[in-house]
């Protein structure tokens, strides 16, 4: 597998051995974690101050079930957004600005899979199809060239 | 009814008119007549009223009629029946009675609610027939009484009955859409509790799968470290197979060739070898989803075990199939995993390892047997799969 190009990314998780079993992932994988955050309010903050290339945001977050506004903020904010959850089917249909979704449970390759293709889709632009481990928003189409962008170059 | 107190005179001259035409009828109808004889004597009661004279009074009365109704014949004779109507009477079968005098009409018949003297009512099926002369002039009326309040009680008593057995049947029905209502709700709140158990699951499944991959990052062997990763790639099967249960519309089954297709596709980018292929040979095959882990289990360890031990050096190929068998061949599916490496000889799949024993017992659950064939170069596992363990496909299949 080809090594990604190397992400700047927010954990948003509340619960603590999944954020930093995920840290380790991210930074095995050669990414870098700039924080990890458990409430809503906190990711805003991070991502604000931060301003990481991509932040993975469980739907379930410490105060509640916010973490799908929390991405939209973020997302707003300038931040490529993956919600990470276990029921997909909480998240609204237009994805609250996400680029998609990590269905729980993931696997280590499927995490680094999707991770590859975002990274790729930042940089320059992917290819299509997505790994099955990432469900991109329906708003998402490739562009002209056929290739998949989440920023223009 | 009492209405003797205030009788103008002319209504008694009336009354006086109507007695001499009695008395007449009386003479010109004497003893040996038989037609007379039967009238006065028949159970039926009968009476006769004379159109011609003011407001038509009532000339004669047989004792059937004076017994119905209670009055003696000096009560009767001289009055128009209307004194056997009381409060309950329907008014339209008063005006209907008017109508058959006013238009003459030979013969008309209807039941009607009447009082006697003593002001007990009966249902009096009333017929009622003028009598003409030779020239067609009506000189009398003719009217016979019977009282038919039994055959209206009967009458009465269906109707009430239908009519409680519609508020009966409209009862059961009310009861029936609410227990319906009420089924549904407890379905919605099972499917709730079920989606919540789901959640809980795949979360579960998530932390175990993170604190084996953290406690395999940090063992102290690398022979610690791959049984970890072992481990670790068993949980994360289990997870191919729980990602998938909720996520299409049926809970109760799954299809093999989309979760043997995302575990292939999830090793071999796990393995880093980017110089062995999958090659996918698919079509939908439904399975329960009680039989799915331990088919996910099994298409772990087999190309697990392709992709550790078949491609020493060289990259190659993977191969892995899902058919339907046809009927002469039972009716099942077969799954295949099959590689260009090395061969069986090799390969840790062996007798006596522990991925093998874990694919026979997994298999023997799922009722077959699989079979190690050498496939020149390579390996071929067949495992055919009874029609038991299928489901019916869905009507939508995913692509």
């Amino acid at each position: 597998m080809s090594r990604p190009a190397p992400l700047r990314v927010l954990v948003v998780e509340d619960e603590a051995l999944l954020a930093f079993a995920l840290q380790e992932e991210l930074e095995e994988a050669g990414h870098e974690v700039v924080g990890r955050a458990a409430t809503s309010a906190e990711a805003i903050g991070l991502a604000r101050q931060a301003r990481p290339d991509l932040a993975l945001v469980d739907v379930h977050l410490l105060d509640g079930p916010t973490g799908v506004e929390a991405g939209r903020a973020i997302g707003e904010a300038g931040t490529v957004v993956l919600f990470m959850t276990a029921n997909v089917k909480r998240i609204p249909a237009d994805f609250a600005g996400a680029a998609g979704v990590i269905a729980k449970p993931y696997s280590a390759s499927g995490l680094a899979s999707a991770l590859a293709f975002v990274g790729a889709a930042l940089d320059g632009g992917a290819t299509p199809p997505p790994p099955w481990s990432l469900q991109l928003a329906p708003h998402l189409r490739p562009a002209e060239d056929g290739r998949m962008r989440l920023r223009p170059p | 009814m009492n209405d003797n107190s205030a009788e103008a005179s002319d209504a008694a001259e009336n009354r006086r008119a109507a007695f001499r035409m009695g008395e007449q009828l009386d003479r010109e109808h004497a003893a040996g007549d038989p037609f007379a004889a039967a009238i006065r004597r028949t159970r039926m009661p009968i009476i006769i009223t004379d159109p011609r004279q003011p407001d038509n009074p009532i000339v004669f009365a047989n004792d059937a009629f004076l017994k119905l109704t209670g009055y003696s014949r000096d009560e009767v004779i001289g009055r128009n029946c209307r004194f056997l109507q009381g409060p309950d009477t329907d008014r339209s079968a008063v005006a209907a009675i008017r109508r058959a005098i006013e238009e003459e009409r030979d013969q008309f018949r209807c039941d009607i609610l009447n009082y006697r003297k003593d002001g007990t009512t009966f249902w009096n099926s009333l017929f009622l027939s003028p009598v003409r002369d030779e020239t067609g002039a009506i000189h009398f009326y003719f009217a016979s009484q019977q009282d038919v309040t039994h055959r209206k009680a009967e009458e009465m008593s269906t109707r009430e009955r239908a009519e409680a057995l519609e508020l009966e049947v409209g009862a059961r029905t009310r009861e029936l859409r609410e227990s319906l209502n009420r089924l549904a709700a407890e379905a919605d709140s099972k499917t709730l509790l079920l989606h919540e158990l789901d959640h809980r699951v795949k979360n579960n499944l998530q932390t175990i799968a993170a604190l084996i991959g953290m406690q395999a990052r940090r063992a102290a062997s690398p022979e610690a470290a791959e049984a970890l990763l072992g481990v670790l790639g068993r949980v994360e099967a289990l997870g191919t197979v729980h990602r998938r249960l909720y996520q299409d519309r049926r809970v109760d089954r799954l299809d093999i060739a989309v979760f043997a297709h995302d575990l292939a596709q999830d090793l071999v980018a796990r393995s880093g070898r980017a110089d062995i292929v999958l090659r996918f040979d698919l079509e939908p095959v439904m399975i329960g989803h009680q039989h799915a882990a331990p088919l996910a289990l099994i298409v772990n360890e087999l190309v697990t075990n392709a992709l550790r031990h078949a491609f020493r050096h060289d990259g190659g190929e993977i191969r892995l199939a899902v058919r339907r068998t046809g009927e002469a061949d039972g009716g099942g599916a077969r799954l295949v995993v099959e590689d260009d490496g090395v061969g069986l000889p090799g390969q840790e799949l062996g007798r006596g390892s522990f991925g093998r024993l874990a694919v026979e017992l997994l298999a023997s659950q799922l009722g077959t047997k699989p079979l190690w064939q050498t496939a020149e170069p390579g390996t071929r596992v067949v495992l055919d799969l009874p029609p038991a363990i299928l489901a019916r496909p869905l009507e939508e299949t995913r692509p």
